[in-house]
């Protein structure tokens, strides 16, 4: 039997156990999701997946799949919530729960939406609106479970801390987040996503900023060699809106992350810094969107990978820039560090631009450590293997000093910085 | 290498023998027969043309990668030294100033002074010192080369001027207390301040157990720090050796009239 027909045999039995659990036939439930309609697996034909090898996802028993999680191990103050944060964690049951099980406590300027307000895609739809929804994004529609969907009001930040801890094998979670920020509401969102068993988690993020809103994200995934990571996120920004978002992800046998971003009239800012380290035999793909439709708006990106062992990091900058879209002010940057013969980097700049009246630059680089550097490290007593160590983190600085206390202080982070961090963290 | 120091070291031991040094990079060969001798207690000066082989004499000594030793010996208190890495190098105690010293972005200044630090200490069988220890120590060395703390909290050399590149060179070589120093043009790059303040700092730690060899091409380094001797590099060998009225002489009538010379050396 071919890979592609073995996948799509274990798509079929997916959707089936999925559809079950959900009380309704895989067709209909699949049709209900929006863009779902044409299944159809991805294969290293596709451009798109030309580097994405899912067998880690494949891998997983649709048969024995469960939603278990465990605590977080939240750092020292960031699980109590206040009047300006909040702390929740997914349960077993895809439901966000306070650490201490509790209903969460909702801050001032942070309000759930009622459930009609709540369509799956709502926003994704209007980020691509012509194009199939991601892997990730499919997949994680036609699982069963509620969205948290919140509303942001107020200048005033507010902060939202999130946690996922997967610990058992054959665990499969697809956590949807939607969020509305009002004009000129602020939301400071920080991830932490960590697996240390066979299993799978596949988030689906949706916002709608408001006229002048800022939403600024940290997020932190880190898994075991087994484990898959299928993020996928739908941005809509409206003029004057600003969004920031920082991500750090290692460890994984296999991560996607597809952030789509649509800066719906211009006039707008995103800012996109990404940092992959890639070990053992991780593969870690970022396939990242940003759609101008509007004049003047500005981006900023920068995406940084370090490959080891036979890690493998992919990343793929798509920005487009139609006519209506004059005065873009877009760079992105790729920088990657290439650290054994085995380790694989895969880079693509993807600049789509019809406006003519624009500044876009890109650029990638790819390096191994510099032997001058080094060495001056050594002439100062510094052993080879510490100085090493010293530049890789210096490497990943660049975007680690980007992240938010609420980030830095996860104790996973902090072994990341001890570079290099083990396979099996 | 153990982690352990030697005896101590008395004025007037040979700290540095370097015999008939033969050294190249990527096929060309730079050094043809350096032979050079440096006693605990003496600055030496080296001078020559550009391209003369000084630059490749004090990288080779602190064990650039790049370069390979094709003959010769270089013995660091009677060790051989060129059967030590860098780093063994740098914590038995031989210093390199850089002429120009590398910027390491993201890596904290502060943290590659402590660990460097730590790295010789242990080295000496000294008690390495905590985060909170070594800020205490490295803000009371600074003031050596009235070298701002703020320069502590970025990366390593990077946005620094020439000036404050060199006085961060300096400041590592208060932190490591090196026995041997080989400061590779220190005084290049440098405003008339910088440089009293650099010389006074390297007099400072000028002791009679140590010593210091001083690559430069100008007069007004060896105005500040007096050399017992100084020597004359050209075409990878040390043509002539002399004291400071040499350096002073090269100073008025340039290399032309010492070309082709073959004196004795020290």
């Amino acid at each position: 039997m071919s890979n592609a027909t073995q996948s799509q045999s274990w798509l079929d039995t997916l959707l089936q156990v999925l559809a079950q659990r959900s009380g309704q036939p895989a067709g209909q439930r699949a049709a209900q999701w929006a863009g779902a309609r044409d299944w159809c697996w991805p294969t290293p034909r596709n451009e798109a997946w030309r580097f994405t090898d899912l067998r880690c996802l494949t891998q997983l028993d649709p048969a024995r799949l469960h939603t278990r999680t465990a605590a977080p191990p939240w750092p020292h103050g960031l699980s109590q919530g206040s009047s300006r944060h909040v702390a929740l964690q997914l349960d077993g049951h895809g439901h966000w729960r306070a650490p201490q099980g509790e209903t969460p406590f909702w801050p001032h300027g942070l309000m759930p939406l009622p459930t009609e307000e709540t369509t799956p895609g709502q926003v994704a739809r209007t980020v691509i609106s012509s194009e199939t929804l991601p892997l990730g994004a499919q997949l994680n529609g036609v699982t069963p479970g509620p969205p948290l969907a919140l509303q942001v009001s107020g200048a005033d930040p507010v902060h939202l801390a999130l946690a996922i801890q997967m610990e058992q094998a054959q665990a499969w979670l697809a956590p949807r987040v939607l969020l509305v920020l009002q004009p000129g509401a602020r939301l400071c969102l920080s991830w932490h996503v960590a697996a240390t068993a066979q299993a799978a988690v596949l988030p689906m993020v949706e916002a709608r900023l408001g006229t002048g809103a800022q939403l600024e994200e940290a997020a932190i995934a880190w898994g075991c060699p087994g484990a898959t990571f299928l993020g996928s996120s739908f941005v809509h920004q409206s003029p004057r809106s600003v969004y920031r978002r920082t991500n750090v992800t290692w460890g994984w046998g296999l991560s996607r992350d597809e952030p789509f971003i649509r800066q719906a009239q211009g006039q707008a800012e995103t800012h996109l810094h990404g940092l992959a380290v890639a070990r053992g035999r991780s593969l870690l793909d970022t396939h990242s969107t940003v759609f101008f439709d509007g004049p003047a708006g500005q981006l900023r990106q920068c995406h940084q990978a370090l490959a080891d062992g036979r890690g493998h990091s992919v990343f793929n900058g798509r920005v487009v820039v139609p006519r209506v879209a004059q005065q873009t002010d877009a760079s992105q940057l790729s920088r990657n560090l290439l650290l054994s013969t085995r380790a694989r980097i895969d880079t693509k700049p993807q600049l789509e631009i019809v406006a003519d009246d624009v500044q876009c630059t890109h650029g990638a680089t790819v390096s191994c450590l510099q032997d001058d550097e080094l060495f001056y490290l050594q002439s100062r007593g510094i052993g080879r293997e510490q100085a090493s160590r010293l530049l890789q983190r210096g490497f990943c600085e660049d975007v680690l000093q980007r992240l938010p206390w609420a980030a830095l202080a996860w104790s996973s982070l902090q072994r990341l910085l001890e570079i290099p961090v083990p396979d099996q963290p | 290498m153990p982690a352990c120091e030697p005896s101590p070291v008395q004025t007037g031991d040979v700290l540095l023998s370097i015999e008939n040094l033969h050294a190249h990079v990527e096929g060309n060969e730079i050094l043809r027969g350096v032979s050079l001798r440096i006693r605990a207690g003496e600055i030496h000066a080296l001078m020559g043309r550009n391209g003369s082989g000084k630059s490749t004499l004090s990288k080779v000594i602190a064990g650039h990668p790049a370069y390979t030793v094709t003959a010769g010996a270089i013995h660091y208190r009677g060790q051989d030294l060129l059967a030590l890495s860098p780093e063994d190098r740098a914590r038995a105690g031989v210093f390199l100033g850089f002429q120009y010293p590398v910027e390491i972005p993201g890596v904290s200044n502060l943290e590659f002074l402590r660990v460097s630090c730590n790295a010789r200490r242990q080295h000496r069988g000294q008690e390495e010192l905590d985060t909170f220890a070594f800020e205490d120590h490295v803000r009371d060395t600074m003031a050596i080369v009235q070298m701002n703390p703020a320069f502590l909290e970025r990366s390593v050399n990077e946005g620094f001027s020439g000036g404050e590149k060199k006085r961060n060179e300096i400041l590592q070589m208060a932190l490591l207390e090196p026995l041997v120093a080989i400061l590779d043009e220190t005084d290049s790059g440098l405003d008339i301040d910088a440089l009293r303040i650099v010389a006074n700092g390297v007099k400072t730690l000028t002791l009679p157990t140590t010593a210091t060899l001083l690559i430069t091409h100008y007069q007004r380094l060896l105005d500040a720090i007096t050399p017992d001797f100084v020597h004359v590099m050209a075409e990878g060998r040390i043509l002539r050796t002399g004291d400071k009225d040499l350096a002073m002489a090269l100073e008025q009538r340039g290399y032309d009239w010492i070309d082709g010379a073959d004196t004795p050396q020290p």
